[in-house]
């Protein structure tokens, strides 16, 4: 299974990246959602870490909606989601395939996101900055393994795709406030309190996430038209 | 027997479309399905490929899921990748052993459908007949035993046709069982051992080919 998801994720992120398109739509999403942001400050004014760390995760929770729904409408292009189907391997292998592209494309996205989080919402970088990089990592974790599962219900039909978004962003909250939280780190000076506690939170819903991912993604991806 | 579907019904919400159909297939056989457009021949494909679910009925598969080629209307190609890459990645996909995926096995698959001079090139300036001859190479790459064709002759010119009829020919003689929904019944009956059609949602010949007369049961 292992191998094809690799085979999947290898070949999305070729698309992807030679196209271009649902990236570059992703990323200008999110730079311009720290732009305007960053439009609300007075001259001179610095925002404080919690609220720069807010809207980095803002922008890397829009942005992976558009990661997922441009993954999951490649298959739709030539009806290429019924050879996976047949493949014979667990159609759960399409999950962790799409799920292993959309994170590499989203820590992509960040790590644009980061520095445009730094320069244009006047941030530094604090010693500390490997606690807000283990929360990144961890928190979007359990992001894509949501992601993966409902960008499945949207296979490239408008009036599915909004639904990404609308179920998405309820069940994301808990990670994104311990992004928001624990984030706040790599932009501060200090260890935000209860930081254990926040992991910890993060590491539940990432469990939740991965397990309702394998066993509700065949019941949501399916050859039924 | 390499698949059997047993009083099988299909239903999309409250909408009947094809009701009571037991068949089996053989080794070695082509079947061709036919039947008016809407008839539920697509669908009885899906059911028999396992995309799709019998809502009456079971549909039993006596080979293991790697040796089903399914070619459907659609060309299941990546537009961005070359013939090249789009094999490759199927072959991955399925699994086939190193040597069944190698480069010079790819490169063969496509020379035998006439498109190895295109093999790095993308796939989606392909025209319709080169884009179903590498769909075709991309079932043939995995030798199914049962092979499930629904219209792949549509759009095809007549040199792609010859090599749909030169595939088809040789899968049947290497002992696959072949179901095929042809948009051209009356001259592809000469190719088919048997006929299963369908007519107002239920079957209403199933037989050998060489008695099925098509203008009987208005298909």
């Amino acid at each position: 299974m292992l191998s094809a998801a690799l085979a999947i994720a290898s070949k999305d992120l070729r698309l992807l990246l030679s196209r271009g398109t649902g990236l570059v739509q992703a990323l200008l999403l999110g730079l311009l959602l720290i732009f305007v942001f960053s439009l609300s400050q007075r001259v001179g004014e610095v925002m404080g870490p919690q609220g720069a760390a807010a809207i980095f995760w803002l922008a890397s929770a829009f942005c992976q909606v558009l990661i997922f729904n441009t993954l999951f409408a490649i298959e739709e292009a030539n009806g290429a989601r019924f050879g996976l189907l047949l493949a014979p391997v667990p159609v759960q292998a399409v999950w962790l395939g799409k799920g292993i592209a959309g994170f590499t494309l989203l820590l992509c996205a960040q790590a644009v996101f980061l520095p445009a989080a730094i320069v244009f919402l006047g941030q530094t970088v604090s010693p500390l900055w490997h606690v807000g990089l283990a929360t990144v990592l961890l928190a979007d974790v359990g992001i894509v393994a949501l992601g993966a599962l409902l960008g499945a219900l949207s296979q490239g039909q408008a009036a599915r795709e909004s639904l990404l978004s609308i179920v998405l962003f309820p069940l994301l909250v808990p990670v994104l406030l311990a992004g928001i939280r624990v984030g706040a780190a790599a932009f501060a000076d200090d260890i935000p309190e209860g930081v254990e506690s926040w992991l910890g939170l993060v590491a539940a819903f990432d469990a939740l996430f991965l397990g309702a991912g394998i066993v509700l993604f065949p019941f949501v991806y399916g050859g039924e038209e | 027997m390499l698949l059997r579907l047993t009083k099988v019904a299909k239903f999309y919400g409250n909408r009947l479309v094809i009701k009571d159909v037991s068949f089996e297939v053989s080794p070695g056989t082509v079947t061709l399905l036919a039947g008016p457009n809407g008839a539920g021949k697509s669908t009885l494909l899906k059911l028999m490929a396992g995309l799709s679910r019998p809502s009456v009925g079971s549909v039993e598969r006596g080979i293991a899921d790697e040796a089903l080629g399914y070619l459907g209307h659609q060309t299941f190609i990546y537009p961005e990748l070359t013939a090249f890459e789009n094999l490759a990645f199927w072959a991955r996909l399925h699994g086939l052993a190193q040597e069944r995926c190698s480069e010079e096995a790819l490169l063969a698959a496509l020379e035998r459908m006439e498109l190895k001079r295109f093999a790095f090139e993308r796939a989606g300036g392909f025209s319709r007949g080169m884009a179903q001859r590498l769909n075709l190479a991309r079932v043939l790459l995995l030798s199914p035993s049962l092979l499930l064709l629904d219209e792949p002759g549509t759009g095809l010119d007549t040199r792609s046709m010859a090599i749909l009829h030169r595939e088809i020919a040789a899968a049947r003689d290497r002992g696959a069982g072949i179901v095929w929904i042809s948009h051209s019944v009356a001259e592809d009956l000469a190719r088919a051992d048997r006929v299963l059609a369908i007519a107002d949602k239920r079957v209403v010949y199933s037989g050998p080919a060489a008695d099925y007369v098509p203008e009987a049961v208005a298909c």
